[in-house]
């Protein structure tokens, strides 16, 4: 069976299962306050046309719990320059062969935020966008992290990184400017990002010049895509594919809590993945 | 039995379906996998709610009478809050059976599979609840 059947009917028995759960849950009074499993169940069906120039709203993605289909991984493998496969060769992604006691992802290891793009190519959870008029928020429940877009219609810094009075910091996130390419689909630029971050789960890396193209495509009410290219040359050859991620709208998604605290991290590692996957950890 | 069969199968495509980036998050690799190690009579410790994953802490006494003191984790808090667990599921002095797929390393902690409570139900963990440490089959305590 193809891997989109196999998602499609996977998602057809979330959507059940959660019904079935929410059936399980009694007749206990519901509060408003408290997160239900059907709470997480996707819309059924397209819901009509896609509103014109329009995010706003709450959407769920793949490891939301939803039942919304797995995106497209990010290429690989990657066209790396030498400096790109130097750096890359550094890092160490958790993997079959990899454990987490022996990775050095950063946020693994230290929690550090994923910082853009892999807050929008992994663990995609759940989402949810605003519009301010000269700007776009996304709200990403994975971390509790926020993007800010800008659409006044502003252009990209050109000195992120550097010396000197008109130079601007790196960021987790970098500097974001959108723009409506038709009145389905908003593109959003990107640079700027602190090079510390990895692109991607696989340990990508990328520079403070990379410059990274979103294109949010809402192909209806309830179903957004979301494409990523990265253009670095510096450490690519040409420009790299980072996926598709698929998002659905749900009326009433509540974010759970999936913040790290790195006092919870740390326990997490001395008591359980270090003597997991360490035996000089172990006790 | 029909209904029966089709409930499994709403019941484990569900599953496969939810929070599937999570397991990969912290991956299984470090495990053995074949046969979980049944820890009978266990007595909670701890239970910590906590992210990454939850953690089970216990005691256990083996065959001669010394106490081990084990850890495992659970699948993320998202997907063991949709199959019905909770921070008070499990609390410090319970005794319980534990089942869990003890790391390859040899020590004693490992990725949790099910617990069989005092009353006779079970609880499976999101993503290697099932017997064969696949995709649990069932969704919340029975």
């Amino acid at each position: 069976m193809g891997r989109t059947s196999t998602s499609v009917l996977a998602g057809i028995a979330g959507v059940l299962l959660l019904s079935a759960l929410a059936a399980a849950q009694g007749d206990a009074p519901r509060s408003p306050w408290k997160y239900y499993p059907e709470d997480a169940r996707a819309n059924v069906g397209p819901g009509g046309p896609a509103p014109s120039r329009d995010l706003t709203g709450t959407w769920a993605g793949e490891a939301s719990g939803a039942g919304v289909k797995p995106g497209i991984r990010p290429e690989n493998p990657p066209p790396l320059t030498p400096l790109g496969k130097q750096l890359f060769d550094r890092n160490h992604p958790q993997g079959p062969t990899v454990l987490v006691a022996n990775t050095n992802d950063p946020h693994l290891r230290y929690c550090d935020p994923f910082g853009f793009p892999r807050n929008m190519n992994d663990q995609i959870r759940s989402m949810t966008i605003t519009t301010l008029p000269n700007r776009t928020f996304v709200l990403i429940a994975f971390q509790t992290q926020y993007r800010e877009i800008w659409t006044d219609g502003r252009t990209l810094p050109t000195n992120v990184g550097g010396r000197g009075r008109d130079a601007h910091d790196p960021t987790y996130n970098g500097y974001s400017v959108g723009r409506w390419e038709d009145d389905y689909t908003f593109v959003v630029e990107t640079t700027g990002m602190d090079p510390q971050t990895w692109a991607t789960e696989s340990g990508y890396p990328h520079s403070v010049e990379a410059r990274v193209t979103e294109r949010f495509q809402r192909k209806s009410k309830n179903d957004l895509t979301l494409t990523t290219t990265m253009d670095d040359p510096k450490l690519y050859t040409r420009p790299l594919r980072l996926g598709e991620v698929y998002f659905r709208w749900i009326p009433s998604q509540t974010f759970f809590n999936t913040t790290c605290i790195p006092s919870s991290l740390q326990r997490y590692l001395k008591e359980m993945a270090d003597p997991a996957g360490n035996p000089s950890a172990a006790r | 039995m029909k209904a029966k069969v089709v409930m499994m199968l709403i019941l484990v495509g569900g599953l496969a379906a939810m929070d599937s980036q999570s397991f990969a998050h912290h991956g299984g690799a470090a495990f053995e996998m074949k046969a979980p190690v049944v820890l009978k009579n266990a007595t909670i410790t701890e239970f910590l709610w906590i992210n990454p994953h939850p953690l089970i802490k216990a005691d256990y006494k083996d065959a001669q009478g010394k106490v081990q003191q084990w850890t495992m984790e659970l699948g993320g808090i998202v997907g063991a809050q949709l199959v019905g667990w909770s921070r008070t599921t499990l609390q410090e002095g319970d005794v319980v059976t534990l089942y869990v797929w003890q790391a390859k390393t040899g020590a004693l902690v490992g990725r949790f599979n099910k617990v069989d409570f005092a009353d006779g139900t079970t609880m499976r963990d999101s993503q290697t609840g099932a017997d064969d440490g696949g995709r649990a089959d069932t969704d919340v305590r029975r």
